[in-house]
């Protein structure tokens, strides 16, 4: 016998969990680009007044 | 079957020919058909040429490759009533083995029978062992502890059940992978968020068509496109269905550029189709290409803790490509290494297909499934990708969106294709290798998610 509940929550709850994780990857990497690009921006600042 | 005078030679000599029936001629045919798909076609031909080797050696019997020992143990206490097998007779799976005044015992495999240790009169005590089985069925080791015999079946045991092989692959994809394409546009990630429906889709379908849980996560999981994923989530869940669930994610991978075009045409216009994208992406630094395996990683694991063994494999194996200063390991993981566990991870799986095991009504329905999940999953990426022009001021080509199937990365040079076909200006290969990959950690970690539930 087929726990529907259980299988309703593992499709939903999967999907929308894989959903969410790759939303919060997307996120992550739009934050490593701004952060890499503020350093990379603050050494050549650093060595153009050095 | 072929019994009689050649059953035996010389009086002493037994010849497979006694135990050969019409499945494993079948079985041979199929195994013959992907070699000459590999050989003649060149589809996959690094997958299906050992896998075909393979099944036509598992279906010549009593080679003995893929054999397994089952000690067959009695189920409660009694007197033995009657002992139908003798040593050497075969039996299906369900086939009564030795008859109790308490019951019963029967195969709970198909096999032949190598020892027996009861005969008629003798009183048996629960858990005393009745019978020295030998099978090619894999079996619910809590319950039917088996051990490997043959070359094939030691292979399976300790590379695919002990879930070794399916990571080591994922190391190496890790290693081929170049996330470039996915950072310089990270939307793309959406795209193969979306995909993953195809998963949760079949594995519905699975439901209703009367699979368990465990079986109809590994079947759905075929839809994540990804031979090492399905490997590993079947093989901790549905063991016994590993060769279908298998054959269908690569023989699907292999259709690719039959399977995606039909399914996005049907769901494009031919003007949405000759959308146009720039074809330089940005450019991504070195440091950024190095941080995001270590970042997925812990994003990843610390939410699905399950997905650990392929998303770690696959982002170390990134890390070796990325970092700079393991230029050897990753040169490595890429050519000799990536060779060796195929030969092992192909030789296992073609191994898992004996007639008795794979000539399934189940099968056919596992294969039906698979196409299902491969085309649900194309077909909610481009959905994604159509919802997405509704705001995005750039619009993106909804084709991209199919590549979210992963099968890296054959589904996107099946986009670059349909998108030259539409547009000859468009170049969409790297646009489609954003999705592709992210369909690729999507599937690792929707494996992950079942096995956390199911697991």
């Amino acid at each position: 016998m087929i726990d529907w509940s259980l299988a309703i929550k593992t499709a939903i709850g999967g999907f929308g969990l894989v959903f969410g994780i790759l939303v919060l990857l997307g996120i992550s990497v739009e934050l490593t680009r701004v952060i890499t690009e503020k350093i990379a921006g603050d050494k050549g600042e650093k060595k153009q007044a050095g | 079957m072929f019994g009689g005078g050649i059953g035996m030679l010389f009086g002493f000599l037994e010849t497979g020919f006694s135990l050969f029936y019409w499945g494993n001629a079948l079985m041979i045919v199929i195994g013959l058909g992907f070699i000459y798909l590999a050989i003649a076609k060149k589809m996959e031909s690094l997958l299906l040429l050992p896998i075909g080797f393979a099944m036509i050696l598992v279906n010549l019997p009593l080679g003995g490759m893929m054999d397994y020992e089952l000690m067959l143990k009695a189920p409660s206490a009694g007197m033995v009533m009657e002992v139908p097998m003798h040593e050497g007779d075969n039996f299906t799976k369900g086939g009564i083995i030795c008859k109790l005044d308490s019951g019963e015992v029967v195969a709970p495999v198909f096999g032949r029978v190598d020892k027996l240790n009861v005969s008629k009169g003798r009183h048996v005590d629960k858990g005393d062992i009745i019978a020295s089985l030998i099978t090619m069925e894999q079996t619910n080791q809590s319950e039917f502890p088996t051990r490997p015999l043959g070359l094939l079946s030691i292979i399976f045991t300790f590379g695919i059940m002990w879930q070794i092989l399916p990571s080591l692959m994922f190391l190496c994809l890790g290693a081929l992978t170049d996330f470039g394409p996915m950072i310089a546009n990270p939307k793309t990630l959406l795209l193969g968020a979306a995909a993953q429906f195809g998963v949760y889709m079949a594995f519905f379908l699975a439901l209703i068509f009367g699979f368990s849980m465990p079986e109809a996560a590994s079947i759905g999981i075929i839809g994540g496109a990804e031979g090492p994923t399905t490997i590993y989530v079947t093989s901790l869940l549905a063991p016994h269905i590993i060769g279908a669930t298998a054959v269908a994610c690569y023989s699907y991978m292999a259709l690719v550029p039959i399977i995606l075009p039909p399914v996005t045409k049907l769901l494009t216009t031919k003007r949405e189709r000759a959308i146009y994208m720039k074809p330089a992406l940005r450019k991504v630094s070195k440091l950024e290409k190095i941080l995001f395996p270590l970042v997925a990683t812990v994003i990843i694991i610390l939410i699905v803790p399950t997905s650990a063994p392929l998303i770690g494999c696959f982002l170390v194996g990134n890390l070796f490509r990325e970092s700079g200063v393991t230029e050897r390991l990753s040169r490595t993981a890429q050519t000799a290494f990536i060779d060796t566990i195929t030969i092992f991870l192909t030789l296992a799986i073609g191994a898992s297909m004996p007639a008795q095991v794979f000539l399934r009504s189940s099968t056919l329905l596992i294969m039906v499934l698979g196409v299902v999940a491969f085309a649900c999953a194309a077909a909610a990426g481009v959905i994604l990708a159509k919802i997405m022009n509704l705001f995005l001021k750039e619009k993106i080509n909804p084709m991209i969106g199919a590549a979210g199937v992963s099968a890296v990365p054959m589904s996107a040079r099946v986009v670059q294709v349909m998108g030259q076909k539409a547009n000859k200006k468009n170049h969409l290969l790297m646009h489609a290798m954003g999705p592709n990959v992210a369909g690729a950690i999507g599937a690792a970690i929707a494996g992950g998610v079942f096995l956390g539930i199911l697991g």
